[in-house]
């Protein structure tokens, strides 16, 4: 069965895995936890728009570490080894000393700076699972009311993002079917001004929707369907902070600690 | 319940009132509804009543409104909250969060409402408006019909006295907004609700309305039962024109009254043999073969084919997201079926590009705003006159012939709903294309601006011999324009035929002139004139 936990225990558990593997600094410990942290998406991930996130957030992290062994192959510190390859130097006048480009690349400077990315990209991992296992809205609902205009503001934005780009997408084809076609660039202001009238409409409308339901009014406000935290999410919430003081065994505790916690029942969970 | 005192509104920046010494009341338990030509300020009259307009809008306010004894004047908008629900034209505009559920709770979370009460109230709520499946759901998935029972719901699970809609139908298709209608009814009868509603298409809703407010169009206002109101107005829904047109003593409402009053008539007429059409002579305009489009994992054509030929205005008729949308925009072109063809003029229409495509292909979208993007309505023209180098002032002449008096310094976006969508239509049809095609082109038109429509579309059917096709909810609209009608279900095509034969097969979908008369296939008050003249 797949593992179900409140939002703010899974944000937790991945604040905490990111922090021991940076800690561990370990590629056998990344690696492992890249593997478990794909199988718990695959299993746990609800179907929403927010899923992909941890793949997303996979590909950043192959970015990053290809970013940042080419940047070590051309701009780098000498580092002693065996030499792969050579690249012509530049020379720079005497008081830029310690600056290199190009030079001789070695064995060692490659694996320490893949090793370096590689656990860089399974640290963002972590956020890509939190946030594929929670909808932001979700998460928000379980945040102090003290923070509630700030979340009403995140929930209304994440709304407006995908219904900003479908207004993009319809204007173009309006006008497209005026026989515009959008490779001139003077044509912005035939898709910017549409776009720009139609997002300020939707906020004012939405503005006095909200008025209108009596938002702002009172300055108590109460919270539906508070979701309280189980006996295993404070089990788990332990597991995460007792990790801290070990972080190079307390991944693999950390990593298991999900699949072993008693979840909630699919019922409790489905609410 | 709800009490206007000599109540006039300005706007800031316009030059005439809006509303002028407007004095009523309502009591509580009615049903009202209000009426009036495109723009004239219904919306306004609305959102006057729990102040959103001038707290809202800007603008200066004479007289006085209390609702429930309190002034609006002296009150913001949220502090009416608990005791006005409002509704508004776009119900999908004004939803705050992205779950059925938690839309509900929003507006009682904000007055601090006790936990256990929300949860009682809630689950009541999703009983009241059958919304238990949809509990969970996304609402951007939901359907127009479902969407805007989310939007009653959340304004109900208030419990307020008052609920004001704007235009609830006008998205909907018949059975739906059947639906929402009769839910309004048992509301005000179970629970005494106010309800105060502005609609356009009055054979929906006149049957339900207690009394009536007309707004002329010059800023005076009659108030009165339908029976009174509609007798002296230019107002005329089908059932007062066939009324009318049998000079019968009184108005009915309701097809029930018609049918008894109309009893004698009707044993006295023959049933006219259904002359079959002329078979087409010409090669079709649009051919589309086994079209099939997805969206995702869901099929939104399945196997769609059809030919269309040049001087038809064929209809598009089906429920909310029964697939006219996309099929429209396959035959247009902006979305590219998955598999099967759809030629246009013997040419993709997916290819087409600028002039050669607004000469062949004319096409206003559900949203006709996105294709208007000048600062004043005569800068629109002006542009669409260049782009589609025509004469100048021809846009203007025929936004004119549409909605007659339009002020050309207003901004498109100040206009209302319906005299957009003429501008829309003007752009459009200046360009003179071969191919007219409209998605849902009623929305917000009054009967003299959709006369208008049905008189250009006619003309260019039948004068230009130039194809129309309209995806429409409006079954008055196709009675009396459409030669055939294509009923989409699921995706799929389920009749195509004359329009006759479609609309008198299903009795929703059918017209009120057609209920009133069934079995005698008319379908329009001047099918019943011509009927009358060509029998004995």
């Amino acid at each position: 069965m797949s593992p179900q936990f409140h939002p703010a225990v899974w944000w937790l558990w991945s604040l905490i895995l990111a922090i021991d593997l940076a800690r561990a600094n370990s590629s056998l410990s990344t690696v492992i936890s890249l593997g478990f942290m794909t199988v718990l998406v695959i299993t746990a991930a609800p179907q929403s728009p927010w899923s992909g996130s941890f793949w997303v957030a996979l590909k950043l992290g192959a970015w990053i570490i290809s970013i940042r062994v080419l940047i070590s192959v051309l701009v780098g510190v000498p580092y002693p080894g065996r030499t792969i390859f050579t690249l012509p130097q530049l020379s720079f006048p005497s008081w830029m000393a310690g600056i290199h480009l190009g030079g001789a690349v070695t064995a060692e400077r490659l694996s320490i700076t893949f090793h370096e990315a590689f656990v860089m990209a399974g640290v963002i991992a972590c956020f890509g699972v939190a946030s594929s296992l929670t909808s932001p809205h979700q998460v928000l609902r379980s945040i102090p009311v003290m923070f509630y205009e700030f979340g009403v503001a995140v929930v209304i934005a994440t709304t407006l993002i995908p219904q900003f780009v479908a207004a993009v997408q319809r204007i173009r084809q309006a006008q497209k079917l005026r026989g515009q076609e959008n490779k001139h660039l003077r044509n912005w202001q035939r898709i910017a001004i549409p776009l720009l009238e139609e997002s300020l409409a939707r906020a004012l409308n939405l503005a006095a929707a909200m008025d209108s339901r009596g938002y702002g009014f009172s300055r108590k406000r109460s919270r539906y369907r508070k979701q309280p935290w189980r006996f295993g999410e404070y089990v788990l919430a332990l597991i995460c902070a007792i990790t801290l003081l070990a972080p190079t065994w307390g991944i693999y505790l950390l990593l298991t600690a999900p699949f072993i916690v008693k979840p909630r029942s699919v019922l409790e969970s489905a609410k | 319940m709800i009490t206007f005192t000599n109540v006039s509104l300005i706007y800031p920046n316009s030059t005439h009132t809006v509303l002028e010494d407007l004095t009523f009341s309502v009591n509580e338990g009615e049903l009202i509804l209000v009426t009036g030509a495109t723009g004239i300020g219904k919306s306004s009259l609305l959102r006057l009543i729990n102040g959103l307009v001038p707290h809202h809008t800007g603008g200066i306010l004479a007289g006085d409104i209390s609702v429930n004894g309190i002034s609006t004047q002296t009150v913001k908008p949220g502090g009416l909250a608990h005791l006005i629900g409002i509704v508004g034209q776009n119900p999908s505009m004004g939803f705050v969060t992205d779950m059925v559920e938690e839309e509900l709770a929003f507006g009682m979370e904000a007055l601090n409402t006790p936990p256990d009460v929300m949860r009682k109230r809630i689950e009541e709520i999703l009983d009241l408006l059958s919304l238990t499946q949809l509990r969970k759901r996304n609402i951007s998935t939901l359907s127009g019909g479902e969407q805007q029972r989310v939007a009653i719901g959340s304004a109900l699970v208030m419990h307020p006295k008052v609920l004001v809609l704007d235009e609830p139908t006008s998205a909907l298709d018949p059975i739906a907004a059947e639906e929402v209608l009769s839910i309004l009814h048992r509301l005000v009868h179970d629970l005494s609700l106010t309800v105060i509603i502005a609609e356009h298409k009055l054979e929906r809703v006149i049957q339900f309305a207690d009394r009536m407010i007309h707004i002329e169009s010059d800023g005076s206002t009659s108030i009165g039962t339908p029976q009174e109101v509609l007798a002296k107005s230019s107002l005329t829904p089908p059932i007062v024109q066939l009324s009318r047109a049998l000079k019968m003593p009184e108005i009915a409402l309701t097809v029930r009254e018609m049918r008894r009053l109309t009893e004698g008539f009707r044993s006295s007429i023959e049933i006219p043999h259904p002359s079959s059409p002329a078979p087409h002579s010409f090669t079709p305009m649009i051919q589309s073969r086994s079209v099939e489009v997805r969206y995702g994992d869901a099929r939104a054509l399945n196997q769609v084919s059809a030919d269309f030929y040049p001087g038809e205005i064929v209809a598009v008729m089906g429920r909310n997201g029964a697939g006219k949308s996309t099929f429209l925009k396959t035959i247009v072109g902006i979305t590219s079926p998955k598999s099967g063809s759809v030629e246009v003029m013997k040419s993709d229409p997916v290819l087409l590009t600028g002039r050669a495509r607004t000469s062949l292909i004319g096409f206003i979208p559900q949203e006709p705003s996105d294709l208007l993007y000048g600062q004043s309505v005569a800068q629109e023209c002006d542009n669409a006159d260049k782009d589609n180098e025509v004469p100048k002032g021809r846009t203007l002449s025929i936004l004119s012939q549409l909605v007659p008096g339009i002020s050309t310094g207003s901004h498109p976006r100040d206009l209302s709903e319906g005299q957009r969508l003429c501008l829309a239509i003007s752009v459009i049809l200046s360009a003179q294309p071969q191919i007219f095609i409209l998605d849902e082109p009623t929305r917000g038109l009054d009967y003299s601006a959709k006369a208008a429509l049905v008189s250009i579309i006619k003309q260019i059917a039948t004068e230009q011999n130039h194809l129309v096709i309209l995806a429409t909810h409006d079954v008055e609209l196709v009675g009396e324009v459409a030669t055939r009608t294509i009923f989409f279900s699921d995706g799929e095509i389920v009749a195509d035929g004359p329009t006759v034969d479609v609309l008198l097969s299903s009795p929703a979908f059918a017209p009120q002139v057609a209920k009133i008369m069934a079995p005698v296939p008319w379908l329009t008050v001047n099918d019943v004139l011509k009927g009358i003249a060509s029998s004995p």
